[in-house]
């Protein structure tokens, strides 16, 4: 092939080693020339879609036969087919997939936006103000507290759990609620009434509702205080007596453990002394 | 290559005259064919033909007479090349059984023979993109500095550098592949 170069098309190859001071370079001469053999000498045969658009002009029947390339060519229409669909909306297609894209990416990035002010503006009102904290939290409790009344609500319990239980004993150890430590029970009160409330009507079924939150600081906050306190002393062996009443209340079980630490710690306080 | 577009045929397919098809697609196609087997494009045949379907309604608006026509059919050949090769990108590589490809065969000596195509494709891919696109437009399609600056939206400037830059890299290539080969 390479043989029947006609000496314009050479001319191609000789100019252009001409512009880059490469005429002497045999090599790269007989490469580009190689290169050039890749055209080949005859156009190739249409498929069927391009035969029929050569085969509109009255010409077209020169040097190719519409009917040999029809045959030589019968598994391409499908995909000819489909390729003239894509060429024909093409134009139009491309341009409005275009704007669209953007129009779609510019809505995710203002809603991206939005969602994450109104984020930081949330975060920050929850950091500024305590009321608002108390709240959502004050909600979120009763929210949770209406399924499920056993295992949530006991971290918000710890408090009026144990009062609670001293209030099992509460009808043996009544001349232990001689102290009315009633301040210090306030502000439990005030974060969760409504919690510290249920649980009291469920003790009220063993006690009179009075009694449980003045027995229940003694089982919290004065222990310590008040070690010499004897009322504490006989509230804490009565526990295992009142452990069968409390038996049958399901939360109390867990509130058992704590109240009998400190019943161990006064029998030696009262024992040096 | 071999023919030449008259310009009766010339003028009817920039007229929009289907009669002038024909002649058009006899004349360029093989370039463009061999355009995109330069390129290594694997079925440069069914690439041409969609080049030529997709030119040859269009020919109505091309102005410039051979030079444009050529220019015009190989800027969509160019377009359509650059969509394949993004298209390949995506698209996982599906390798058939190829017997010549097969290590364990020697080759035969007459595909040595013809395989000197094969040999300067494999030297051009170790080419620049640019370089190998400006040396396949110019030698191939046999287009001038100006037409492949059009195409490649450059300057003739620039191509006239990449071709510079290319034909050197070619040269040590070719140099060295001989020196390698002897």
């Amino acid at each position: 092939m390479t043989g029947t170069r006609d000496p314009q098309q050479d001319g191609t190859i000789q100019a252009m080693l001409g512009d880059s001071g490469l005429e002497s370079a045999a090599e790269l001469r007989s490469a580009l020339e190689q290169l050039r053999a890749v055209v080949p000498d005859a156009a190739p045969a249409p498929r069927a879609d391009l035969a029929a658009l050569l085969a509109a002009g009255t010409a077209g029947a020169t040097g190719l036969a519409a009917a040999p390339d029809a045959a030589t060519t019968t598994a391409l229409p499908t995909v000819a087919s489909a390729k003239n669909d894509a060429d024909e909306s093409l134009p139009a297609g491309v341009t409005s997939l275009a704007g669209r894209r953007g129009r779609k990416r510019r809505l995710a990035i203002v809603g991206g936006a939005v969602v994450g002010a109104m984020t930081l503006g949330a975060g920050a009102v929850a950091a500024s103000s305590e009321d608002f904290r108390h709240s959502v939290s004050h909600t979120v409790g009763v929210i949770f507290q209406a399924p499920g009344h056993g295992g949530t609500p006991a971290p918000e319990r710890v408090q009026p759990s144990p009062s609670t239980i001293p209030a099992l004993p509460a009808p043996v150890a009544t001349p232990g609620h001689g102290t009315p430590g009633t301040p210090g029970a306030d502000p439990s009160g005030a974060s969760t009434p409504s919690s510290s409330s249920t649980p009291g009507a469920p003790a009220a079924g063993h006690a009179p509702p009075a009694t449980p939150p003045a027995v229940g600081r003694d089982g919290i906050l004065p222990t310590p205080g008040q070690r010499p306190g004897a009322p504490g002393l006989p509230g804490s062996p009565d526990l295992p007596g009142g452990g069968g009443n409390a038996g049958k209340d399901l939360p109390r079980v867990p509130g058992h453990i704590t109240p009998t630490l400190p019943g161990v710690v006064p029998t030696k306080a009262p024992g040096q002394p | 290559m071999a023919q030449q577009l008259s310009d009766d045929e010339l003028s009817a397919a920039l007229a929009g005259d289907p009669s002038g098809f024909s002649a058009v697609y006899t004349v360029i196609s093989p370039a463009v064919l061999g355009y995109f087997r330069a390129r290594g494009v694997d079925d440069a045949e069914a690439l041409t033909q969609d080049v030529f379907v997709d030119v040859l309604p269009k020919l109505a608006g091309v102005s410039g007479g051979h030079a444009g026509l050529r220019t015009f059919i190989f800027s969509v050949a160019h377009a359509r090349l650059v969509d394949y090769r993004r298209r390949a990108e995506r698209t996982p590589h599906l390798a058939e059984y190829d017997p010549l490809n097969d290590a364990r065969y020697s080759a035969s000596a007459e595909d040595e023979v013809l395989g000197s195509l094969g040999g300067i494709s494999d030297t051009l891919a170790r080419l620049n993109e640019e370089q190998r696109e400006v040396l396949v437009l110019r030698i191939v399609a046999d287009l001038s500095l100006e037409q492949v600056a059009g195409i490649m939206d450059k300057t003739p400037g620039a191509i006239k550098q990449l071709q510079r830059r290319g034909l050197s890299a070619l040269r040590e290539l070719v140099t060295e592949k001989d020196h390698a080969a002897s």
